[in-house]
């Protein structure tokens, strides 16, 4: 080392609070980054991997049902790479407990290398081509596996046209299709005691489904440079006879839509707030260096008298910012990796995706110290710029008073007069170092900012929680049947013990046609007296469901650009029975904090079916402690599909919602860091300018406790400021945060609870006082001879 | 006798333009600087002393006039040709000793043994200088005059050919003083170092070779003293 080396080093020993604060603040930038480049790498490289060697496939079409043989029309369309055809159903499972859950039936065709969507088995073995045993082999997917505790030999019951049928579970396995399995898009949350995917074998599935040599979904893969639009037309010409239901690309396939709008949030943010946290390290690193600069001005003039170059001199200060960097890049590095495997376990608990999402991802890693370093350099190099402009022969004269111009206040002489001395002081000292009360005041906003959107998303939670869990839905059970029945049959039901009220419900499937777009949607049918639900209309007043016309979803009324009074048409989806269809107006638009679907009113929703009083479930209010007993009840009923109760219903949402807490709390320490380490260097820079002043004061007689209070007045007038700023700049964040995490599926809404904004504030208050104590510890200690003696 | 001209200063003059008004720090002034004396500056408290020794030194230019270094023309010359010319040929000595706080005696000497290619020895010149003992000792750890032995050192180390000294016991005591100029004599007649020291003290002007007396910065005399005193005779 050499000695300017040497210099430093001392140097950054005899200030190593601030410098350790500084490199704190270099380290969250570099955590964040290394952690949600890694984790974004990770699961975006799993994804495509996954999606490659298992042949996602591009394009799906549902039809009622088809013969097999048209696959091989299908096949032979120029342009088409790979064509599976399969079935895919719902059925109702009747789990050991009695309760009821909901098996997405899909069939396989061995071998599997080939075809679309194909499988990766995570346990037990693959079903056999040829079962000659009683019970079907099934393959499951490992969270329903765990989450209903199933071992392999266990067998599972379902129930097909009425009849009981048996599967023999043989293991667990995965596809790209359902990453993420969750019912609908309606449901939000995936639920895996509620909903399950069951793998069977082609010809088995076609047995146990009563449907031989048919299929119901074709899903094809384009080749490369392929005429997408006209083979999916081709595709649907073929389908048609046969009932065509659906049709959708791969961004609209559920699993898919889910992990990408995850992995592009990943991104947006992956760069964003790294950037906010280097930013400000080398916004304090630029002023640390030049105040340096200027304290060590004299120190400077005899190392250019001796024959020091600029380029020397300038490189010896550049080196703090190169140090505080490397440090800093270093430990966040460190961190970083840490968290990014957390990050990755917490992924895989809510992906169904193929291990080893534990890589370490070099370039991240590289590109992390090449942006710590270059921000860190950058600030050193222009901070310490301005010894060039020192001048040998003149920095050995003391200093000039610097920026003799008076502070704005100062023009008012009226309120100017009224102040003491030492807000005097104060405001003057702030009027002189405008470039660190700026930054200062940035920090503090950018912290409490960062606080307020940590707790932010807390009440965004819980609001949608009381919303639809309190206000929104009253019932204490939810039923789907496995057909449309009449609603005369839930009398059945409403004499059972304990059922208080029943109100049936119709969920339609539709597609809904405007002006050339086309939108899937499920309308849901409700009575007009209907009680245990209540809707919101845009605004978040609540709303009738209207006699005639539609309530739309706000998001499918932006998608399809349809407005109040504007005249939609709908076609019919359901899987058996004739397309209807039927135009209705848009009676006014809905916002759903949860999920989706359109609202209409029973009768009409018959009327679009031609029939009368067909309901699909029912919702039922429950005498208090009587909803087990009715539930195992209901369980009992053949004909139902599901049964929700709200109680569960919420508590999987809970469970859902408590990895949040786990990025919440790591928000609030990143806040407090940044907080912490702005506040404490301008103190610490504000003491150390000022020793000379303070040892006078001591010296006069002012006491440690009324100098300290000084320099916190100072310290408040910034920080406080900052506060105030830090809590609309939050909610404007939060805002443009929302929006840029919102997919189709949900959104947050930008809920800030009064409360939020005082916890932000004081949570601003304490890191400010905090770091002024540290900051002010060296009054004490302060050596009046020696400060009063040395010029620097 | 033949007296070597080692700096000629040929009509210098310095100008600060302080925007509304215009300092005229140092008036016209020529001199020549002989190898291997010890040349007292004196005059009062702005009276251009200080101006007229940072352009000696290359810490400064003139704004006009000529300086010559041996044959070298510096009153124009570039940032680094002066840079260059302050590492390889001179060494400053100041009032205040501005060492720097965070390096010990012997680093900060090491700071500017760096710069040269033949330095003198560290540890030998901080023994020339009595502070063998101290040499590992931070400034803060020192008096007044032991720093100002640390700065000699300093200035001393790279076998400078000029050692310009402003107000080198200007902080100090009597007794200090006396000891820190015997010893700025010492280094002139060991060396072979050319010696320009400033000062308002006139009693100084007696140890000189020559005496060159400032006034509202110009210089109105230069006498030579057929027999310099040694410092420990002076008294003020
Ligand atoms: N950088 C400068 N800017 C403006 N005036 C200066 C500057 N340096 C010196 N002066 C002025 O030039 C005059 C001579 O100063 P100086 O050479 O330092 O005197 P001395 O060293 O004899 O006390 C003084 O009036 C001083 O105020
Ligand atoms: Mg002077």
């Amino acid at each position: 080392m050499g000695i300017l080396g040497k210099k430093l080093w001392r140097h950054i020993r005899h200030n190593k609070g601030q410098f350790l604060a500084v490199a704190a603040v270099v380290m969250v930038g570099i955590i964040a980054y290394i952690a949600m480049s890694s984790s974004y790498y990770n699961l975006s490289q799993s994804q495509e991997n996954f999606y490659r060697e298992n042949n996602f496939a591009d394009y799906y079409f549902q039809v009622v049902k088809a013969p097999q043989e048209v696959m091989k029309q299908v096949e032979i369309l120029p342009g088409v790479k790979r064509v599976t055809g399969r079935i895919q159903r719902d059925l109702p499972i009747i789990k050991k407990s009695g309760e009821r859950a909901t098996a997405r039936v899909v069939s396989y065709t061995l071998p599997m290398e080939n075809e679309l969507n194909n499988l990766s088995l995570v346990q037990g073995r693959m079903f056999a081509d040829n079962q000659r045993g009683s019970d079907v082999e099934v393959l499951l997917d490992p969270k329903f596996a765990s989450a209903n505790n199933l071992v392999w030999g266990d067998r599972v019951t379902v129930v097909v046209e009425g009849k009981e049928t048996f599967l023999n579970a043989v293991g667990s396995a995965i596809s790209p299709e359902f990453i993420y399995t969750m019912k609908d898009s309606a449901d939000m949350l995936p639920d895996p005691q509620k909903f399950g995917i069951f793998m069977l074998e082609s010809r088995q599935a076609q047995q146990v489904l009563n449907m031989p040599d048919q299929i119901n979904q074709v899903l094809i893969e384009f080749s490369s440079g392929a005429d997408q639009t006209q083979i999916i037309a081709a595709v649907k010409d073929i389908l048609k006879p046969y009932g065509l239901l659906a049709s959708y690309p791969r961004k609209d396939q559920l699993s898919h839509a889910v992990l990408q709008a995850e992995l592009d949030s990943l991104r947006s943010v992956t760069l964003f707030l790294p950037l906010i946290f280097l930013g400000i390290a080398a916004a304090i690193q630029f002023v640390i260096l030049r105040r340096m600069v200027k304290a060590q001005r004299s120190q400077i003039g005899v190392m250019k008298a001796m024959g020091y170059d600029n380029y020397r001199i300038m490189v010896h200060y550049a080196s703090y910012a190169l140090a505080v960097s490397i440090l800093g890049a270093v430990l966040g590095t460190f961190l970083g990796l840490i968290l990014a495997g957390s990050i990755s376990q917490m992924y895989a608990q809510f992906f169904n995706l193929p291990g080893g999402m534990q890589g370490y991802n070099m370039k991240a890693i590289f590109y992390g110290f090449i942006l710590s370093l270059s921000v860190g350099v950058a600030a050193g190099l222009t901070a310490s710029r301005s010894v060039a402009r020192i001048h040998p022969a003149e920095a050995m004269r003391p200093e000039p008073p610097q920026n003799s111009g008076k502070s704005l206040l100062e023009k008012l002489p009226l309120l100017w007069k009224e102040l003491n001395p030492g807000w005097k002081m104060t405001l003057r000292n702030i009027g002189r170092n405008r470039g660190r009360f700026m930054l200062t005041l940035m920090g503090v906003v950018f912290a409490v900012a960062l606080l307020i959107i940590a707790f932010f998303t807390n009440d965004a939670v819980d609001y949608i929680m009381q919303r639809y869990f309190y206000v929104g839905q009253t019932y204490d059970l939810s039923i789907r049947f496995n057909s449309l029945i009449q609603e005369k049959e839930l009398l059945d039901i409403n004499r059972m013990d304990g059922v208080q009220k029943v109100e049936g419900f119709l969920e339609l499937p539709v597609k809904i046609h405007y002006q050339g777009k086309t939108q899937d949607e499920v309308l849901l049918a409700y009575p007009s007296d209907l009680s245990m639900k209540t809707m919101e209309s845009g605004t978040g007043q609540p709303i009738q469901v209207p006699p005639d016309g539609i309530l739309i979803n706000q998001r499918t009324a932006a998608k399809l650009g349809v407005k109040e009074g504007d005249e939609v048409e709908l076609e019919t989806l359901l899987p058996i029975g004739p397309v209807h269809r039927d135009t209705v107006k848009i009676m006014g638009e809905t916002r759903q904090l949860i999920g989706g679907g359109s609202y209409i009113n029973l009768q009409r929703a018959n009327r679009i079916l031609q029939e009368r009083n067909l309901v699909s479930g029912a919702m039922l209010k429950v005498e208090t402690g009587k909803v087990g007993f009715v539930e195992s009840e209901i369980n009992k009923m053949l004909g139902v599909s599901s049964v929700l109760s709200r109680q569960k219903e919420l508590q999987n949402f809970q469970k859902n919602m408590a990895s949040m807490t786990y990025s919440v709390s790591l928000m609030i320490l990143f806040a407090v860091v940044l907080g912490f380490a702005i506040v404490y260097n301008s103190s610490v820079m504000n003491f150390a300018e000022r020793q000379r002043e303070i040892a006078s004061l001591r010296v006069v007689g002012y006491s440690t406790q009324e100098v300290s209070s000084l320099l916190l007045k100072e310290n408040l007038l910034q920080s406080l400021f900052g506060v105030l700023l830090g809590l609309p700049f939050g909610r404007l964040v939060a805002g443009a945060y929302v929006k840029s995490v919102s997919t189709d599926l949900y959104t947050l809404p930008v809920i800030i609870y009064p409360l939020t904004y005082l916890f932000s504030a004081l949570g601003g208050i304490i890191f400010i006082m905090l770091a002024h104590r540290f900051a002010i510890k060296g009054i004490k200690d302060l050596d009046l001879v020696a400060t009063l003696k040395n010029s620097d | 006798m033949q007296r070597n001209i080692l700096m000629k200063l040929e009509r210098v003059s310095k100008t600060y333009d302080m925007g509304e008004v215009k300092v005229e720090a140092l008036k016209e002034s020529s001199l020549d600087i002989y190898a291997g004396e010890l040349l007292v500056i004196l005059g009062p408290s702005g009276s251009g002393k200080s101006t007229l020794l940072n352009i000696m030194g290359g810490m400064d230019l003139p704004s006009s006039g000529e300086i010559f270094f041996g044959d070298e023309n510096l009153s124009q010359a570039s940032e680094e040709i002066l840079t260059r010319y302050r590492r390889n040929q001179v060494g400053f000595v100041f009032q205040f000793y501005n060492l720097i706080q965070d390096l010990t005696a012997r680093e900060n000497v090491e700071l500017a043994a760096h710069l040269v290619k033949n330095p003198l020895s560290i540890e030998g010149i901080l023994r020339e200088v009595g502070l063998a003992e101290r040499i590992d000792h931070f400034p803060s750890q020192m008096s007044g005059g032991e720093q100002q032995r640390v700065s000699i050192a300093r200035a001393v180390v790279k076998n400078p050919r000029l050692l310009l000294c402003d107000e080198p016991t200007g902080a100090l005591d009597y007794q200090t003083g006396i000891l820190i100029l015997g010893l700025l004599r010492k280094i002139n007649q060991d060396k072979g170092c050319t010696v320009v020291l400033i000062t308002h003290n006139t009693a100084i002007g007696e140890m000189g070779d020559r005496v060159v007396r400032m006034r509202s910065g110009e210089i109105f005399s230069i006498t030579e003293n057929q027999n310099p005193l040694s410092p420990e005779r002076i008294e003020w």
